[in-house]
């Protein structure tokens, strides 16, 4: 007992003397020395060799309160020489910063005369950085919870090995440069101006926002990014969404390193607001959206009747459409197969899409990108022109080639790009419902599309012949149960109530009872129920799709149901062929205004 | 007459003896060397004095206690010591708090190490005081007459989280604040009261200046001053209720004569005919004085070197865990930008781990019906067997239920530790 009382005082007396030894063994205090030493070499009088000795090694440090949040700069306690010229050939930490015309700085008499003086800059309102730290480590910020280590400079142990070498560099402190100089045309941040061009040429402005630049809402907001995520996160994000988090439905851009870099840079700089802008410019932005930054910032194309077509095209590779859509052999895995689009849609529809994709296909995600009309009209005489190559014959092999992106290899609607459209390609292996509708109408349904979905029409591109070829590989290889017999409904054929206001607010209080559960209060298919619910409720405000199917078939959906859906058959629950007659008038009424149209016009 | 002269050399005496003088004033008594001086070593001395002249040889085997209780009491003492020290340095204002952190770290001596042994004490404390609740309850320490002491343990327990857990916010680092956040929201699931609580909790609707200083005070000032008055309540009730606890066992049975009741006590008990000890008064109709064979030892020095002993052993591990691993800092807060997962402080984990199971249950349900089962069972089992032995079999149900709950919250902490990943997702950590 004794021994080992002993032996564990003597151990807390050897700690003590190591953490003594760590506290009072400082590296800074070495540099000081060096920096004393030198500079006593350089000393040219006895009264300056005198003042050197003097000195003793202590913490210098500079507090910055013209920028933001007060800083606290103790760089120079190591980086002492840095406006002590004599040391310009010295290594570091004690070496002068350099003197450049590029950073202001001004000769006068042979004098160097800085244009930043780090009495009112500080060191990391440039550089970033811990500027309270005394250790290179944590000053520096390679310890990875500080959010800005040394810009340009200094890696994390912790970021990805092959961006890692990427991040180094100068230029980078332009993210930094940019907090103050603003303008586009500073020379100095060259690069911020270059990210904010590709934010826009790459369409990013379309998914996200910005404050004052744009106002995307798919993706996450960006006024901050810069504050929010380091360089290796940013790079990632750009270089290869899916490596850091698997969900994202950002698409792969096709990007060169340098325009990474740049847009790196940028989104670097988006730090909410910036040094130069006040409280009041900021709200001015608010109320203005911005307008004048953006349109210094995209140039339109001027459109050349004579080679609409080739600049039509340029505009579609070149704006990133391929970055979500398929054209080609490019596939950005997100948004439908383009190679078609002439044959399956015609001018009016695809303007309208790309002014407004709502206005066409009221739950698209696709964003209104900000181009010009003129640019618009371009790019859709160039999808005009696009016919695909002919189907194939076989049944499988138009499957592949057509149906696979979306319905997917197994035919239950799951297909790559699936989880982006809405409503959900239908699950062509639920037997329940295949084999309740009549085969003239799935025929239909791929020859002529459906009305306000992603379902285009594949009349110009598949024969009556194809498209029961292709229906009778779906029965067999999907849905498997054969065909039976229909047993006859027995459905009017005309809605039996005629439409009036009474009708109308009978059918409201109808569907608000039955309905809103499932196609919620709003009839936009999102009730409370719709969650659990697979294929998703109609949305009965996709005023194409609901104009597009006649009376009979929504009474028949109402009276009995949709086989193979959660759509159940209201006629055994006390619903009467009138009551489902209101319910119609209900649904045409919300549907009736007309909708988009305005700019089918512009189109010839 | 003359007067009696002082000579220089008497002078000098006085002066070479100050030392002795002063020493022998501050401990009365010389180092002893007899069973007297043993006993009186004991209770004169203030620090001494809270234990018994003699102690039981049962409540030396370390491996009956391991010497848990007073490990928590140590560490609580390297927590106040420290604490001290870093309120000098520390400012309660999301402006300053984390600034004050680098400086600990970057530029005051010892700032570091001072840290560092405040946060691994309390992380500590947490974990020993836990363990020393484990004890109690396997050995069936909390029987008669020990009920009361054990509710008091139980607090003491939920004031050493609630300390720990007050002081996780100070840092005002992206660790603190959304553990912070997560915490307070787990206690808003509470039925009709929690939201009150959460807001009084933060004086506000987000953690944020008045959570920094509502969570400042009581971590300095409002929890310790409860926590010492708390342990000064349960280091007297041990002394009260006799000791550590022991098997019955542990003395030899001897007979006991039961005092004469028939006729109506006197108004005093204390007339001269039999002549008893004050505990055998207090202790009810038995007497036990001088009938009980002597199994116990003098606590000098047998108890003075072993808690001596374990003090040294604490203090070498807290400066050992300082010295090896820095106390984490995280960036700065950022209300903007929730790291994913926000986790709440380990000890808390199973809770969260619970919670994303369901609200109600898993933060308040199961856990308040834990905290009243300990607070209860002095008083739910009442079987008198099984007292001072480790998994007694008479206690094997209460053992079975206790080690249920207590293995299934390390469960669901060490799930909501290493196996959560973003957005509460099971990850594997290899």
């Amino acid at each position: 007992m004794r021994l080992a009382l002993a032996i564990g005082t003597f151990f807390i007396l050897v700690i003590h003397g190591v953490v003594f030894y760590n506290q009072f063994g400082h590296q800074w205090e070495r540099n000081q020395h060096t920096y004393f030493d030198q500079a006593r070499v350089f000393a040219k009088t006895d009264a300056e060799r005198a003042a050197l000795n003097g000195r003793k090694p202590r913490i210098e440090q500079i507090v910055v309160s013209n920028f933001g949040e007060t800083r606290v700069d103790r760089c120079t306690t190591c980086h002492i020489a840095t406006d002590d010229p004599r040391f310009g050939s010295y290594a570091e930490p004690v070496k002068t910063h350099p003197y450049s015309p590029a950073l202001g700085d001004q000769q006068k008499n042979g004098k160097w005369e800085r244009r930043h003086k780090f009495s009112e800059f500080g060191c990391t309102v440039c550089h970033d950085g811990q500027g309270r730290g005394l250790e290179p480590e944590y000053s520096h910020g390679k310890d990875e919870y500080w959010p800005d280590p040394l810009l340009g400079y200094a890696t994390q142990e912790n970021w990805r090995k092959d961006f890692a070498p990427k991040l180094k560099g100068k230029e980078y402190m332009q993210a930094n440069c940019a907090q103050c100089h603003t303008d586009t045309a500073f020379p100095g941040t060259a690069l911020v101006t270059k990210g904010r061009g590709l934010f826009f040429s790459s369409n990013c402005y379309g998914c996200h926002r910005i404050e004052g630049l744009s106002d995307g809402t798919i993706g996450p907001d960006l006024s901050d990014v810069g504050k929010k995520w380091k360089l290796d996160y940013l790079w990632g994000r750009i270089a290869d969404p899916k490596s850091i988090l698997a969900t994202s439905i950002m698409p792969k851009f096709n990007l060169k390193e340098e325009d990474i870099k740049a847009l790196v840079i940028f989104l670097k700089s988006r730090k909410g607001r910036n040094f130069a802008e006040t409280e009041i410019q900021r709200f001015k932005v608010k109320l203005t959206g911005g307008a004048e930054l953006v349109q210094a910032t995209i140039k339109p194309v001027q459109i050349n009747p004579a080679e609409m077509l080739k600049q039509g095209e340029k505009l579609v590779l070149d704006r990133a459409c391929t970055a979500c859509h398929k054209l080609g052999d490019r596939d950005g895995g997100i948004a439908p197969d383009l190679s078609y689009e002439g044959l399956e849609k015609d001018g009016p529809w695809i303007y309208e899409h790309f002014k407004n994709p709502k206005s066409t296909m009221p739950d698209s995600i696709m964003p209104a990108f900000r181009f010009t009309d003129d640019e618009f009209k371009a790019m859709t005489a160039y999808l005009l022109t696009l016919k695909g190559s002919p189907a194939p014959a076989q049944g499988d092999a138009i499957y592949k080639a057509l149906c696979l992106r979306c319905h997917g290899e197994k035919g239950d609607g799951q297909g790559p790009i699936a989880e982006h459209l809405d409503p959900f390609p239908r699950d062509l292996t639920k037997s329940g419902f295949m084999n309740s509708k009549p085969e003239a109408r799935l025929v239909a349904s791929i020859r002529n599309g459906v009305a306000g979905t992603s379902m285009p029409a594949w009349g110009k591109v598949l024969s009556e012949e194809q498209a029961k070829a292709v229906l009778g590989h779906i029965q067999t290889t999907f849905t498997k149960e054969p065909r039976r017999e229909l047993k006859a409904r027995e459905i009017p054929a005309k809605n039996p109530v005629a439409m009036s206001q009474e009708s109308v607010s009978r059918g409201e209080t109808l569907f608000v009872n039955r309905c809103a559960g499932c196609h919620g209060k709003k009839a936009d298919g999102k009730g409370p129920n719709s969650l659990d619910i697979l294929p998703k409720p109609r949305n009965l405000r996709n005023t194409f799709f609901v104009n597009s199917v006649d009376d009979r078939r929504l009474l028949e959906s109402i009276l009995y149901g949709v086989q193979g859906t959660a759509m159940p058959s209201w006629i055994n629950d006390g619903l009467t062929n009138n009551d489902a007659g209101d319910l119609v008038n209900f649904i045409r009424s919300i549907n009736s205004k007309p909708k988009g149209g305005q700019n089918a016009g512009a189109v010839q | 007459m003359s007067r009696p002269t002082a000579p220089k050399t008497s002078f000098l005496a006085t002066l070479m003896d100050i030392p002795r003088n002063v020493w022998s004033s501050i401990f009365r008594n010389p180092l002893p060397s007899n069973d007297l001086e043993r006993s009186a070593t004991s209770f004169t001395n203030f620090f001494l004095h809270i234990h018994p002249v003699k102690v039981h040889k049962n409540s030396l085997r370390p491996a009956y206690t391991f010497g848990l209780g007073l490990i928590s009491f140590f560490l609580f003492v390297i927590l106040i010591v420290s604490g001290i020290l870093l309120m000098f340095y520390y400012v309660p204002s999301t402006t300053q708090a984390y600034d004050r952190m680098l400086d600990l770290r970057g530029s005051v001596a010892f700032g570091t190490l001072l840290r560092n042994m405040h946060r691994w004490a309390a992380h500590g404390m947490v974990a020993v005081v836990f363990l020393h609740l484990c004890r109690v309850f396997l050995t069936g320490s909390y029987k008669k007459p020990r009920e009361f002491n054990w509710v008091v343990g139980v607090i003491l327990f939920l004031l050493t989280l609630f300390m720990s857990f007050t002081g996780y916010l100070l840092p005002w680092d992206q660790l603190a604040f959304w553990a912070i956040t997560v915490g307070t929201a787990i206690a808003g699931y509470a039925p009709v009261i929690g939201k009150d609580i959460q807001f009084l909790l933060m004086g506000g609707t987000s953690v944020g200046q008045e959570a920094l200083l509502r969570f400042y005070v009581l971590h300095v000032a409002v929890l310790p001053a409860i926590l010492t008055l708390m342990i000064a309540i349960h280091f007297w009730r041990i002394r009260k209720d006799g000791g550590l606890s022991r098997p019955e066992d542990a003395d030899p049975k001897v007979t006991l004569e039961p005092m004469e009741t028939s006729s109506a006590p006197k108004a005093s008990v204390l007339e001269p005919k039999k002549v008893y000890g004050f505990q055998g008064l207090v202790r009810g109709p038995l007497t036990k004085v001088g009938q009980i064979p002597d199994n116990t030892v003098f606590s000098w020095p047998n108890l003075f070197l072993a808690e001596l002993f374990t003090f040294v052993v604490t203090l070498s591990a807290i400066l050992i865990l300082s010295l090896l691993f820095n106390a984490p800092l995280e960036e700065p807060v950022n209300a903007l930008h929730p790291p994913n997962p926000a986790k709440a402080p380990w000890y808390f984990l199973g809770l969260q781990e619970m919670v994303s199971y369901s609200a109600f249950w898993g933060g308040i349900g199961v856990p308040g019906i834990f905290v009243l089962l300990l607070l209860g069972t002095p008083y739910l089992d009442r079987g008198p067997k099984g007292v001072g032995k480790w998994f007694s079999r008479d206690r094997l149900l209460a053992n079975t239920i206790f080690i249920t709950f207590v293995v299934a919250n390390i469960i669901f902490v060490i799930i909501g530790t290493f196996f959560r990943g973003a957005n509460w997702a099971f990850v594997t950590p290899w």
